[in-house]
């Protein structure tokens, strides 16, 4: 969990650490999940996984990352709402997007 | 291309010549591939946008109207509206119109091209899968964009319709009394087109894989149902051909009509029940028309297709009881809903299954939604006091199925009763016998049930493990393979073993070729398609039950398809020669392809 500050177009630039809890890795209804809630932010807000950077606010984007179970990923978000951004959607992944 | 032939396979025999029109070409096949003035390039973009919305407002419609107990579906729907609204998809395809002046369609389909690449090099096969997702939202938009789905209202004359391929929601939207015929770029012998066009008489050729590439809508056409062929823009000497060809075949269909209503009844006095396959209400009248004695397979799936919301019990209740007292004191036999992943919820893929035959539906989707499997058997059983009406359960893989269905039933005639409503007790229960597990245990399910109903579409399917519609493996699809007969007369010999009633529903019905055979085993009733009840009618009333009987024992020792059918093709030759004058064609589409 460790935040770590930098700038990005001139905005304080928030990152945070997540791991993919859910067996199947982040399928259609977790990548769903996570876009949607990622929409209704201002920031932009973007996954990383082994080097490979993509938009959180597209499904689409997210699928192809085709992340399975385990992965660590780092979450950024950079605007007047990242750090908000940051916690609802860390708290996704923790509660495995609420799948049973 | 004047006079061009091309050819598929034939699914609906008829003869017609008319003008062609498209009402799905695949997207792909068609797409305006142009680019717009720079001046234009903004107002591209908004019609881009302004498709995406219509699409997304129409989905969100449709998703409003979904029942929770289909939260899956609803999921989906959620899943594609995320689609419609990603930047990767609609912002991509702006910027494409933006920076190379591409029109909306051509700018949209790049973007889909550019998913394609990046799910085409994930691992994951359910990932690579959401492509299709992607795809289905895409096409959407694209018709948006066309803004020209084909107004049948607004149409004048009659048409001959083309498709990429028909689903069942497709073909309910269609107004039937324009169409002469169908022709599609997808299907096989038994696919849902076919059985469309039988139900409404006419011809249709399907799998025409070159139908896109030389048709244009406004072409002349002629529609071989005989043979499959397609000839466009036909010669004078041809459509003098043809018409004389097409007249002959209505001569023909007339005269074995004319004795329609005699009882099947073979000339040494075996009498063989020959009922009905519909779908519609409607349809009651062809099956009057051409001898059909009742209803031997009602498919209920129509009234839950092409809707956004599920049919009420009340709804339901309306049309069984309407059908019930039409036919009564003839027999309607109630099919229970045969949906699943392959019909009704693929339009949005409930599961998405890789392989939906063998998935998610008829009698296990019905266990899986009780509320909505009750919905139609308290419908079934209202129904049941206006005719004589039994109820048959698809699908059955074996004992614990049959009785979870008809403890379902139980529970549905108990609330009847406490309600005070009318149903008739005695229903027959019956089962649909078209899994090979079912066959097997045949003598066992003989023992819970009134009567079986051999579907042997579904299973010759899975017997032989061919999907029916797969065009590169349709000429495995063999109703006279040994093992197909082993099949049916094992469930023929196991029911009168245990004294109940056999049909047969499958196409098999009202194939000239296969008759006989069931005849030999002593099948007690076919069901078909009405158009075909004239023809089989006569066959069997041309009849020995000993021949039938002997070619049977000579068939049931032979070790390949291709013996038995030279003997049964022989034997037939020799007792209807007239009635193969316009079939012998069709066995040329049997052969494998070289």
């Amino acid at each position: 969990m460790n935040e770590q500050n930098n700038t990005k177009n001139g905005e304080e630039l928030y990152s945070r650490q997540v791991v993919v809890a859910n067996p199947h890795g982040l399928h259609a209804r977790p990548a769903g999940k996570l876009a949607q809630e990622a929409l209704g932010f201002k920031s932009s807000i973007s996954i990383v996984l082994d080097g490979q950077e993509v938009d959180a606010k597209s499904i689409l984007d997210i699928l192809t990352l085709a992340a399975g179970e385990g992965s660590i990923l780092e979450l950024r978000a950079a605007g007047e709402d990242a750090e908000q951004a940051l916690n609802v959607l860390e708290k996704l992944f923790a509660s495995r997007f609420e799948e049973e | 291309m004047p006079g061009k032939t091309i050819s598929g396979i034939p699914v609906a025999s008829g003869i017609v010549i008319g003008k062609a029109i498209f009402v799905n070409r695949s997207h792909k096949a068609t797409l305006l591939r142009q680019t717009v003035a720079a001046s234009l390039v903004e107002k591209e973009v908004e019609r881009l946008e302004k498709a995406f919305a219509e699409t997304e407002s129409e989905l969100a419609e449709i998703r409003s109207q979904v029942p929770d107990e289909l939260k899956d579906y609803k999921m989906l729907i959620d899943t594609h509206l995320l689609m419609l609204k990603d930047p990767q998809l609609k912002g991509t395809a702006a910027e494409y119109i933006r920076s190379l002046s591409l029109n909306a369609e051509w700018a949209l389909e790049k973007a889909v091209s550019d998913q394609e690449v990046k799910f085409g090099a994930v691992e994951d096969p359910y990932i690579r899968e959401r492509m299709q997702d992607v795809r289905v939202v895409s096409d959407r938009v694209q018709s948006k964009l066309a803004g020209r789905a084909v107004d049948f209202k607004a149409m004048q004359g009659r048409f001959i319709i083309m498709a990429h391929d028909l689903s069942p929601a497709d073909t309910v939207a269609l107004e039937v009394d324009k169409i002469m015929a169908f022709a599609t770029v997808q299907g096989g012998k038994t696919s849902h087109t076919g059985i469309m066009a039988r139900t409404l008489g006419i011809p249709a050729v399907v799998g025409v894989s070159d139908l896109e590439r030389y048709v244009n809508d406004g072409d002349l056409v002629i529609i071989d149902g005989i043979s499959g062929k397609i000839i466009i823009n036909p010669g004078d000497d041809v459509l003098a051909d043809y018409n004389e060809r097409a007249a002959k075949f209505e001569e023909y269909s007339r005269k074995i009509k004319r004795r329609c209503q005699l009882p099947a009844e073979t000339l040494d006095g075996f009498r063989v029940n020959v009922f009905a396959n519909i779908e519609l209400v409607e349809e009651v009248a062809a099956v009057l028309d051409n001898g059909g004695e009742g209803i031997g397979l009602y498919r209920t799936e129509y009234a839950y297709m092409n809707r956004t919301a599920l049919p009420s019990e009340d709804e339901l209740t309306e049309r069984y009881s309407e059908l019930a007292s039409i036919m009564s004191p003839r027999r309607v036999v109630f099919r229970t809903l045969d949906l699943g992943a392959d019909k009704f919820i693929s339009h949005y893929g409930e599961l998405n299954e890789a392989n939906p035959a063998m998935g998610l539906r008829a009698i296990r989707f019905c266990l899986k939604h009780p509320k909505l499997f009750k919905t139609q058997l308290r419908a079934i059983l209202r129904a049941s006091a206006h005719g004589n009406v039994a109820i048959m359960f698809p699908m059955i893989s074996g004992i614990k199925e049959i009785r979870q269905a008809k403890a379902w039933l139980a529970q549905a005639k108990a609330e009847l009763r406490r309600e005070g409503v009318a149903y008739d007790p005695d229903m027959s229960v019956g089962i649909m016998v078209e899994l090979p597990a079912a066959v097997m245990v045949a003598e066992f399910l003989a023992q819970e049930v009134d009567f079986f109903s051999i579907g042997t579409n579904d299973l010759i399917q899975y017997s032989i493990g061919v999907d029916r519609i797969n065009r590169h493996v349709a000429y495995l699809y063999q109703p006279l393979h040994p093992a197909t007969l082993k099949s049916i007369k094992l469930v023929v010999d196991a029911a009168h073993q245990a004294g109940i009633e056999v049909s047969l529903c499958g196409e098999v019905a009202s194939d000239p070729f296969c008759v006989p055979l069931l005849m030999g085993m002593g099948i007690d009733s076919l069901s078909l398609t009405p158009q075909a009840i004239p023809g089989i009618k006569r066959i069997i009333r041309q009849t020995q039950m000993r021949e039938c009987r002997a070619l049977l024992k000579q068939v049931m020792q032979c070790r390949t398809v291709h013996r038995i059918n030279s003997l049964v093709m022989d034997s037939i030759f020799k007792s209807y020669p007239e009635e193969l004058t316009f079939f012998a064609s069709l066995l040329e589409n049997d052969e494998a392809p070289a």
